[in-house]
């Protein structure tokens, strides 16, 4: 007998590790077919292990994913049954054994099983949380909002599963409540934040008051962020700063968190108004901050307010980053330079070519060369083009040779102002001032002049934004020349000018004119500008006619692919972009 | 307009577009057009809508079946020629030599030429409020330039189809169930307003409940093949007439529908001798599953059932023995991707005998387009909502054609158009 019971222990004492290398190799085994995608063969692999250990987790979850692609999901019930069985104080199989009664379409046993599982874990969600997404999968919303109410009501929390009831009520269009439950959410836990305001951000316009009403209406900080969020999503950026200014907590620290939320928001906006109140939030920032940061904040909230427009803002800013001894050497120069553009800004040219003039030895010389164009081209702008062409007249970049071409041209010097625009190629700039150089080329190479003043002169008041004067001045040159030479090019330009300025009659005038079969480069520009003009102007039959014309009159214009499109629209046949 | 002026303008307009196409010469006299509708063609699309247009004009075409991915041969006027360059559909010149020459290649192969004489009248089922982007055959007629009048419930129902040759339905649901987005989307406006439509519409007509009135429609619609017409239809309107068809005295419609549950005997209730092509159909009880029944094979909207999208593949017919058939498939591409619709298949269980499958999913248990008769008329059906937006979504943006002029599922479509056109019929009555 007592050899018997020692051969007993020496056989357990051997069997143990066998067990648990084949438990680990039947684990790996499984793993490996899952990964390969034999789903099936994975399958039978978890079963295996859980022949061995019915309660293991790993192999049952592994289960439950591998018969999910095979569509066989319902097929894992004798398995949790036996795990249920192992392990009936586990959480985790509950869960799993949830879900499967639920993909076997037997709500009763969902909800038996999520009652027994809330018996052993009272003080969970999870059980209600499971329940409800089983019955949200079975498309039955109000039965996912008993389940929900009732883990409320065992838990005695009126927060508990708030997240979830949230999302029920914004699947139901229901904003004004998901609201209520999004802020329970949200004060117990603050992370939801970020979900919060983005689902109730897509509420719709008409009941955003009512949103921002209610919120108006709640106490605490995490409301005010809430609300500050959303006025910032919803256009209103400054109301966003304002909400959140008078409230800021005392603790440093935590106001810092408070505002760099609204920063992340405000961010993501490109309306002056957002420039504006990240600037704001900037400067909030920056008087919590300490000082050598607080000089970084000050220099971005100075850009900030300069792209809103406020230069006073920005002025004060650079001020105080003047006044300022402890600001990093780069902080400084990147202050000046920013100083420089706001003063460029307000058209106080001379003082910024001074204040650049200072500069010179502080800044990098392509920063420097940079501001020099920009200065440039505010001269340009108020007519100086003696002063803008000394400002870039050392200036080699490929920048700076597209800018000295604008000046050639607005003097006049058609046949210089051509060879600098090719000398800058299509690289200098952004794509924008790129193509706007190529149609400058197309529109002064016809002219085989190598002086027009005229010209200058109407490109340059078209520059300073005197689009009338422009048109003008381009029409009178247009008459002189003949339209084979520039004529036709002119007219077109000046069309496109009257049709912008919604000077309908005369924009067709001067098309019309920029349509001749002596031109037959700009005929095709001309009646494809003609046909937008009358789409525009609701006079699609006209527009149809003139789209054939130009498609059947010029078939290898590189604009007829175009035209076919604009015909398509104006046709009906396809939707309008 | 003088005739001087009118020689000018046509003459000159012509001789200006000849060099645009590589095949017309200056100068040319061919007598022949060649619409190739293989991977040479620009536009494959709008050349339905060339061919289309020509027979309006009184030209007598043909369709070259399996030749260079079902051409069309016009004559050529100067008509065809000005249409092709506007429309930069490309067209090859031919003398009578070159077209002897094709006939006798289209006698040794699996090839056919069928006339195509007359411009089928084309009638689109869709509410008056239906924005004309939300259709895939609205939106290829409309991008191919090929005419056609809308009709809803009272015009089917007052015998007005007898007036066409062809009718494409789209996505109505014909169970009357607003394509069963009644509880799940309960509130959007675009809901309201085809619930309010379609009860008032109802009403209008004198049916106790949309589900009624619909189940009349269907009818009508069946009565319209039967007498000869043709028909065609996509998405959820092919699987939902023919259980409105079957369903004739049988509720299977949810409560929200018609005031009182579904039968929950409805499946075995059902009279599938009354129906275009399916059978033996299992019904989907729970009333909010957007999904109708086992006919469409990915139900697409039940999330533990939806199947992935594949490919499918477009059978080969005779073209001498079978050219309908042979008509409904022409391409340039026989495997196509596919698409989902609330209908996206047909399960080869539910299709009736003597269904011709057009194009299936090979191994698996759908397939994709089928084709048949009934009574003097036929039907096709078409699974899916539109070709080139696999995974469509309510309010997305619309599909623009001209994007994908080369759609080998939008030519599937037109083909459908333009295969009454080579059948010579009488009028309806």
């Amino acid at each position: 007998m007592a050899l018997c019971l020692r051969s007993a222990v020496w056989i357990v004492v051997l069997l143990l590790p066998t067990t648990a290398w084949s438990q680990k190799a039947g684990m790996s085994r499984a793993f490996d077919l899952e990964r390969r995608g034999d789903y099936g063969g994975a399958a039978d692999a978890y079963r295996a292990v859980l022949a061995r250990t019915p309660a293991d987790v790993s192999a049952l979850l592994g289960l439950e994913r591998s018969l999910l692609p095979l569509n066989r999901s319902a097929d894992i019930l004798p398995e949790v049954r036996a795990a249920l069985h192992a392990a009936p104080s586990s959480s985790a199989v509950y869960g799993i054994a949830l879900r499967a009664w639920a993909v076997s379409e037997q709500p009763d046993s969902v909800r038996a099983t999520a009652e027994r599982w809330a018996q052993i874990a009272p003080t969970e969600e999870a059980p209600y949380r499971e329940w409800g997404a089983a019955e949200l999968g079975r498309q039955n919303r109000s039965g996912a909002r008993a389940a929900y109410l009732r883990g409320r009501e065992r838990l005695g929390r009126p927060d508990a599963l708030a997240a979830e009831m949230a999302q029920l009520s914004l699947s139901e269009a229901d904003y004004t409540a998901a609201l209520a439950e999004w802020l329970h959410a949200v004060r117990r836990l603050p992370g939801y934040r970020a979900t919060a305001v983005s689902t109730l951000g897509q509420a719709p316009a008409a009941v955003r008051p009512d949103i921002l009403r209610l919120l108006a209406r709640e106490p605490d900080i995490m409301a005010r962020r809430v609300e500050a969020d959303l006025r910032a999503r919803w256009g209103d950026p400054l109301g966003a700063y304002r909400t959140l200014a008078g409230v800021l907590p005392a603790d440093r620290v935590q106001a810092i968190a408070v505002l760099r939320g609204l920063l992340d928001q405000l961010r993501m906006l490109r309306s002056a108004g957002s420039k504006q109140a990240q600037g704001q939030v900037l400067e909030a920032l920056a008087t919590r901050s300490p000082e050598v940061q607080a000089a970084r904040l000050r220099l971005e909230a100075a850009q900030a307010y300069t792209m809103a427009g406020d230069r006073a803002a920005a002025r004060r800013m650079l001020g105080e980053l003047a006044d300022d001894r402890t600001a990093p050497p780069s902080v400084a120069s990147d202050a000046a330079s920013t100083l420089v553009d706001v003063l460029i800004g307000e058209g106080k040219l001379d003082e910024a070519a001074n204040r650049l003039a200072e500069l010179r030895s502080r800044l990098p010389p392509d920063e420097y060369d940079a501001v020099r164009r920009r200065l440039a081209l505010a001269w340009i702008k108020q007519g100086d083009l003696v002063r803008a062409d000394s400002a870039v007249a050392a200036d080699s970049s490929v920048e700076g040779l597209a800018v000295r071409g604008r000046i050639r041209l607005y003097r006049g010097a058609v046949a210089e102002a051509v060879e600098l625009f090719k000398a800058a190629g299509p690289y200098a700039e952004d794509r924008a001032q790129a193509t706007h150089r190529t149609a400058l080329i197309a529109l002064l190479q016809p002219l085989e002049r190598d002086s027009l003043p005229e010209l200058g002169q109407a490109l340059l008041q078209l520059e300073q934004g005197d689009t009338t004067r422009a048109a003008a001045g381009l029409e009178r040159l247009a008459a002189e020349l003949a339209p084979g030479h520039g004529g036709a090019e002119l007219h077109l330009l000046a069309g496109r000018l009257n049709a912008v300025m919604g000077k309908t009659t005369e924009a067709e005038r001067l098309l019309r004119a920029a349509s001749v079969k002596e031109a037959p480069s700009t005929a095709p520009a001309a009646e494809l500008a003609l046909a937008e003009l009358f789409i525009s102007s609701r006079r699609g039959a006209e527009a149809v006619e003139i789209l054939e014309h130009l498609i059947l009159t010029y078939p290898e214009s590189a604009i007829v692919p175009q035209a076919r499109r604009k015909l398509d629209e104006a046709r009906g046949a396809v939707p309008r972009t | 307009m003088r005739r001087r002026e009118f020689v000018f303008r046509t003459g000159g307009s012509l001789l200006a577009i000849t060099p645009a196409w590589p095949g017309l010469r200056l100068g040319s006299t061919a007598p022949w057009l060649l619409v190739p509708m293989d991977d040479a063609q620009t536009d494959h699309l709008k050349a339905y809508g060339l061919a289309y247009r020509a027979l309006k004009r009184g030209v007598k075409a043909e369709w070259l079946l399996n030749y260079r991915g079902g051409t069309f041969l016009l004559p050529s006027d100067a008509g065809t020629v000005r249409d092709a360059a506007l429309a930069g559909v490309m067209v090859e010149p031919l003398d009578d030599g070159q077209v002897v020459q094709i006939r006798g290649t289209l006698q040794t192969g699996n090839m056919e030429a069928v006339p195509l004489e007359k411009p089928p009248k084309v009638a689109v089922y869709a509410p008056p409020n239906a924005p004309p982007w939300d259709d895939a055959v609205t939106m290829a007629l409309n991008y191919a330039g090929i005419e056609f009048e809308k009709v809803w419930d009272a015009e089917v129902l007052s015998q007005k189809l007898t007036t066409y040759d062809w009718l494409h339905l789209h996505h109505e649901d014909f169970t009357g169930q607003y394509s069963k987005f009644f509880l799940n989307y309960a509130g959007s406006a675009w809901l309201v307003d085809m619930v309010e439509r379609n009860r008032a519409m109802a009403r209008s007509l004198g049916f106790q409940s949309v589900t009624a009135e619909k189940g009349a429609v269907a009818a009508a619609i069946a009565g319209f093949v039967d007498r000869g017409g043709f028909l065609f239809a996509m998405c959820t309107a092919t699987e939902t007439l023919d259980l409105a068809l079957a369903a004739d005295g049988v509720d299977i419609a949810a409560s929200y529908a018609d005031g009182d549950p579904m039968d929950p005997n409805a499946t075995a209730r059902m009279k599938w001798d009354r129906t275009f092509a399916f059978h033996n159909a299992q019904l989907e009880l729970s009333p909010t599953t957007p999904v109708y029944s086992d006919i469409d094979g990915h139900q697409v909207n039940s999330p533990d059932r939806r199947q992935p999208l594949g490919s499918y593949s477009l059978f080969n017919f005779s073209a001498k023995i079978d050219p309908v058939a042979t008509m409904l498939v022409q391409n340039h591409r026989q495997v196509i991707p596919d698409f989902y619709g609330l209908t996206t298949s047909f399960t080869r269980r539910t299709l009736k005998p003597g269904v011709t499958v057009l194009a299936e999913e090979s191994g698996s248990p759908w397939v994709k387009y089928i084709h048949g008769e009934h009574g003097q008329g036929t039907w096709t059906f078409f699974g899916g909502h539109d070709p080139e937006d696999p995974q469509h979504q309510i309010g997305d943006a619309p599909t623009d054609l001209s994007l994908h002029p080369h759609s080998p599922g939008y030519r599937l479509i037109l083909n459908n158009v333009l295969f009454p056109a080579a059948k010579k019929k009488e009028l309806k009555t």
